[in-house]
């Protein structure tokens, strides 16, 4: 289970790494490609409780590292600097969606994915949202602009759904494969727990 | 089993309320540590970036790599020509100013930095840069190209840094417009109609009456940004209930950003 979870914390890096060269979808109106959700959520189906827990703690970290801004509000002697989205947040919004991924493990576990691949588009959708509202809530701007801006925002929550949804088996095939190569199986990584 | 799932809750909690407790300092820290970490798969991501686009752009014929040699080459005697009356104008205006009693404008020191990585979120505008603080770059530096403003660092690892750009809501820079005493605040929008990063400027005079493609510069106020750095150009201005209120075109294009230069400071 260590050598599969040790591969699990290297592809998240790495498909954090990747999505920094993936340009925004054009014909998505700018919606990004996120394949670090994918990792952890198949992370979620293959590995027990606690170490879903702390593949949440990984990639959230990871992600608030490389996004977390710190900002500098007023000015003269009354300045004082602020993080606008405080590290961690992440890391409890992967476990939450970690959390009602491991829900559908049963089904999972019996070799059906179809759920699963729809649920990890759905959840996709919903950290970007959930980082939308977050910054609305902080910068006190809810948006009341023209449709034009609503559809491009949308599209950029619902986008990286969508791929997502596309991505998942090809995601999920390949990592599960990977742990078959360590030997791990995924089917019932509790009952091998246990065993242990 | 169960226990050891709760145990694992605990822990997890306490750890994540650890990560609430960082303030801005210890925000940055991690982030420092983290991009440090990173920067190699960064730089070596970024060189086959790039090969794979030399590859792709590089299929010439002799005949075309000939005629762009011959543009080049000419290209070259008059940037040449036109550096050297600059640098003749400039050295004229210092010595006028001096004359006059002002402070001497000296040019600025530049880094040289090359991107290296382009931001993967859907609400933030960064990009990564393959200048640190082993090369004099520090936190809350003007960032730009030779057409314009590009930003600001943020956090700052030993050989990268993190560059928070003009088109993102949290980069706000003081302004000034052309052929106007107009001063305003531009930002960028989270998300524009156009698919292109959009600026806008606020605090703007009801009255200001702007028109399209009046060019807007950095005004200097609040000392991040020198003064003088063209931003962009106006595309519409329309007055709201309490200020006016204008749309940019950004100077620079800031989705294929390849090359930008750090200002140290001046000369």
């Amino acid at each position: 289970m260590i050598r599969f979870f040790l591969i699990l914390l290297l592809a998240a890096l790495g498909a954090l790494m990747l999505q920094f060269y993936i340009p925004p979808l054009a014909f998505m109106y700018g919606a990004r490609v996120l394949l670090l959700p994918l990792v952890f959520f198949f992370g979620a189906l293959a590995l027990p409780f606690p170490a879903m827990l702390a593949l949440a703690f990984a990639c959230g970290l990871m992600w608030d590292a490389l996004t977390a801004q710190v900002l500098d509000i007023g000015m003269g002697p009354t300045s004082a600097r602020v993080v606008e989205i405080g590290m961690g947040w992440s890391c409890l919004l992967y476990a939450v969606l970690g959390s009602l991924m491991c829900g559908f493990k049963p089904l999972f576990q019996r070799g059906r994915w179809e759920i699963h691949c729809l649920l990890s588009g759905v959840c996709t959708s919903v950290i970007v949202l959930a980082e939308f509202l977050m910054i609305s809530v902080r910068r006190a701007a809810f948006y009341n602009v023209p449709f034009e801006v609503h559809r491009d925002i949308w599209w950029r929550i619902g986008g990286p759904g969508l791929v997502a949804l596309v991505l998942a088996p090809v995601f999920f095939f390949f990592l599960k494969s990977m742990a078959a190569l360590v030997g791990y199986n995924t089917s019932a990584p509790e009952i091998e727990e246990e065993e242990a | 089993m169960r226990r050891f799932s709760i145990f694992a809750l605990v822990v997890f909690i306490l750890a994540v309320g650890g990560l609430f407790a960082l303030g801005p300092s210890g925000t940055q820290r991690v982030q420092t540590s983290f991009l440090g970490m990173i920067t190699p798969f960064f730089t070596t991501g970024s060189d086959l970036e790039r090969k794979v686009t030399a590859v792709r752009q590089g299929l010439k014929t002799l005949q075309e790599l000939e005629a762009e040699n011959k543009e080049l080459a000419v290209s070259n005697k008059e940037l040449q020509a036109i550096n050297q009356t600059l640098r003749d104008l400039e050295a004229e205006n210092n010595r006028l100013r001096n004359a006059m009693q002002y402070r001497e404008r000296a040019a600025f020191q530049l880094v040289p930095a090359r991107v290296i990585a382009r931001d993967a979120s859907s609400w933030w505008n960064t990009i990564k840069i393959d200048r640190g603080s082993a090369d004099g770059v520090e936190s809350d530096m003007p960032v730009l190209t030779e057409s314009g403003l590009v930003g600001k660092t943020t956090f700052v690892a030993e050989h990268s840094a993190n560059v928070i750009l003009i088109s993102d809501e949290n980069c706000k820079v003081a302004s000034s417009i052309e052929g106007s005493r107009e001063q305003g605040i531009i930002s960028g929008e989270r998300a524009s109609s156009t698919g292109q990063p959009a600026l806008c400027m606020r605090f703007l005079s009801k009255t200001a009456n702007l028109k399209p493609d009046q060019k807007v510069y950095s005004s200097g106020v609040g000392g991040v940004y020198p003064a003088g750095v063209f931003i962009g150009a106006i595309k519409e201005f329309r007055v709201r209930e309490l200020d006016g209120y204008a749309t940019l075109v950004p100077a620079v294009d800031l989705t294929t950003l390849e090359d930008v230069f750090v200002v140290l400071g001046k000369k």
